[in-house]
Formats: C-alpha cells, sequence, structure tokens
C-alpha cells in the first residue's frame, strides 16, 4: 500500500495549478479553522472562560456609565 | 465618575477592621433576586425584645412542600444592629430536620459559633467557629465535623487584612483529612472599596470568584459576577441589578446569566400593614424551564 501523501499535495489535486484563484495560505486557513471551532465550541473551558471574562469586562463597563438613571424622574414633553 | 471636588489626602483614613472572610462578596451577592418558585407563607411574631418566632409555610411546585418552625433569642449585648450577643437560633421542619446555631462574644475581640444539622434522626454537620476581629484584621478557624474516632475533619482557616483604608488583602487555608486522604487549598483573596463601587476577587487551586458592586445611585445598584471552577471546569457570569423605589415601597431584583437564564423578583410592601408581597419568575432558555413563586412576610 502507497504510503499516503497529505490532501493536496499531488501535482494532480485540485487547486494547484497556476490559474487557480489564489487561495489564502493553508497555515492561514487551518488557523481560521482552529479559531472558529474554538469559538463555537460551548464544551471547551477555555473559550467558556475567555468568553465570560469579556462578558464580566462588559458588565463593569455598563454598570459604570449606563445605570445613573433617575427612575422618579418625570417623562420629557415631547 | 469622577470627583470633581478636591478630596482629604487618604493617608490618614483609618484602615478599620475587614469584616469576615465570608462576607467579602456579601454586596455584590445581594443584588441578585433570590430563587423564588411555589407559594409561601412567612409569619414572625416577636414575643419579647429578646426572643421572636417564625412560622413558615411553604408549597413547593419543584420539591416537597412543608412546614418549617424558628426561634430566635438575642442577648443583651448589642455591637451594631444586626450583631446581638449571645444569639441563639434554632430551625426545624416537619420532616424532624433541625438547623441550630449558637453564637457569643468572649472578650471584645473573640467571638464563637457552633453550629448543627440534622435530617431525619442524623447528626450531618457539627462545626465550631473562634474569630478574631482587631483593629485591622480579622483571622478565623473553623473545624468542620471533627470526628476523633473517625479520624477524620475539615479546618478552614481565614484572615484578612486592612492593608490601606481601600484595600483589603487575605486568604483561606481549607484543610480536610480522612483516613488515607488528606489535603489542602489556598485560596487568595483581595477586595478594593471605593465610594461608589466595590471589587472583591477570591483565586486559589479550585477556581476563581471575581465580583463588582456599584452603586449608581439611591435608587439602581448593580452587581456582576465571575466564577470559574477548575474542578468541573466550568464558569459562570451573572449580572444583577436592584432598583428601589422607597416612595412606591417597591424593590425589583433582576438577573441575567450565562446559563441564559432571565429572572426578576419584585417586593412590595403594604404600610400600615407589616406585610411584604413578593412576586418571582425565572425561565431559563436553553433549557425551556419556567419557574415562579408568590410569597407572602407577615411581621
Amino acid at each position: 500500500m502507497a504510503a499516503a501523501a497529505g490532501p493536496g499535495s499531488g501535482p494532480g489535486t485540485p487547486g494547484s495549478g497556476p490559474a487557480a484563484v489564489a487561495a489564502p495560505p493553508r497555515g492561514l486557513r487551518a488557523w481560521l479553522r482552529s479559531a472558529f471551532r474554538f469559538a463555537t465550541d460551548r464544551n471547551d473551558f477555555r473559550r467558556n472562560l475567555l468568553v465570560n471574562l469579556g462578558l464580566f469586562a462588559a458588565g463593569v463597563w455598563v454598570a459604570r456609565n449606563l445605570t445613573d438613571i433617575d427612575l422618579m424622574a418625570p417623562q420629557p414633553v415631547p | 465618575m469622577g470627583n470633581a471636588t478636591g478630596r482629604a489626602p487618604r493617608r490618614g483614613e483609618p484602615r478599620g477592621n475587614p469584616g469576615s472572610f465570608d462576607e467579602l462578596h456579601r454586596l455584590c451577592k445581594e443584588v441578585f433576586p433570590p430563587q423564588m418558585e411555589g407559594v409561601k407563607l412567612i409569619v414572625t411574631k416577636t414575643l419579647s425584645s429578646h426572643f421572636q418566632v417564625t412560622h413558615t409555610v411553604h408549597m413547593s411546585t419543584l420539591g416537597p412542600s412543608g412546614y418549617r418552625f424558628n426561634a430566635t433569642f438575642v442577648g443583651d449585648r448589642q455591637l451594631s444592629p444586626t450583631e446581638v450577643f449571645p444569639t441563639l437560633v434554632g430551625d426545624m421542619d416537619s420532616a424532624g430536620s433541625l438547623n441550630a446555631q449558637a453564637l457569643h462574644l468572649l472578650g471584645e475581640r473573640l467571638r464563637v459559633k457552633a453550629v448543627f444539622q440534622s435530617h431525619q434522626a442524623k447528626f450531618v454537620t457539627w462545626q465550631f467557629d473562634g474569630e478574631y476581629r482587631g483593629d485591622d484584621c480579622t483571622a478565623t478557624l473553623t473545624l468542620g465535623n471533627p470526628d476523633v474516632l473517625g479520624g477524620s475533619v475539615i479546618v478552614v482557616a481565614h484572615f484578612l487584612q486592612s492593608v490601606t483604608a481601600r484595600l483589603v488583602l487575605g486568604g483561606e487555608l481549607v484543610y480536610h483529612r480522612r483516613p488515607g486522604e488528606e489535603g489542602a487549598i489556598l485560596t487568595l483573596a483581595g477586595k478594593y472599596t471605593a465610594p461608589k463601587w466595590v471589587t472583591t476577587l477570591n483565586v486559589g487551586y479550585g477556581g476563581a470568584h471575581a465580583s463588582y458592586y456599584h452603586r449608581a445611585n439611591e435608587q439602581v445598584q448593580v452587581g456582576v459576577e465571575l466564577e470559574a471552577n477548575t474542578r468541573l471546569q466550568e464558569t459562570t457570569f451573572a449580572f444583577g441589578y436592584q432598583l428601589n423605589l422607597p416612595r412606591a415601597n417597591v424593590v425589583f431584583r433582576g438577573l441575567l446569566d450565562s446559563n441564559w437564564s432571565v429572572g426578576g423578583v419584585l417586593e412590595k410592601k403594604l404600610p400600615p400593614l407589616p406585610v411584604t408581597l413578593a412576586l418571582g419568575a425565572f425561565l431559563n432558555h436553553w433549557r425551556n424551564r419556567f419557574h415562579c413563586g408568590f410569597s407572602v412576610t407577615v411581621g
């Protein structure tokens, strides 16, 4: 059995000719794919921690900037 | 929210006692609405300046319904509106489960506490606390379920130091021992108090807990909380707010968290009657679960 070459590594593979549309380098594509997988994996502890840290920072910003409301102030007359 | 007027230098401010370790996140926790489900009736009767009893009837939709009887005795020595010594509290439910606490003040700075809990004629918790409150520090030692014959114990030590008038640093050491097993966990804690906000952080091997409390004005208070548990591999974020309307005798608390839960509790006093009405509802969008509650408190 021939040793399996990596996918897309031979001369006959699609997208390898000079006329092909310039695609992002495989490294970048793989990085983007793994970043998307990381961002959407709800079971990943580090991902959940980063998301909740961002939410905590956003919550602190809202608390400091958007909550000074006078609930008993009269409604503005149009 | 800067302070436009000049303020006195902070170096002259006394540091003050930092309070107890368990109350580090109290301000933020009090903003969040309590979970409510079913119908609850609470009747409190003050029999004298030292003795008070409470009857609680709870008709639950999620768990067993029941009745609880609570008796509280307080002594003569009052340090603050909420601290009176000695204090004896007993709470028993219709199944015979007991929760009893005794707090006493030994001298000016030393407090002791004993807690006992039983469930169906069997003791599940027996705990003894000793707390020393200095001018700018608090030290606490707790023995949980000490069993000399079985060779098991849980020891918890807390220490908090007021480094400045606003900054408190401290830590917690939990040591547990059972036959064939023992371990210890160290947690560091810090709290910074500003005129309008308080932020607290606990970091340890078991995870982290951060909270931010903000008092926007006399009517609006906000709490933001983050908890990360490395053992369970879980993190949680929660945003809570409290709206006070003294003229309407209304307090509303709302909650939004990362588990896709939203909820709120509305409390309304009905003067001149000593009655408080509370309505609460909680909805978990992710699990499609909803529960609501209603309670009446008399006295």
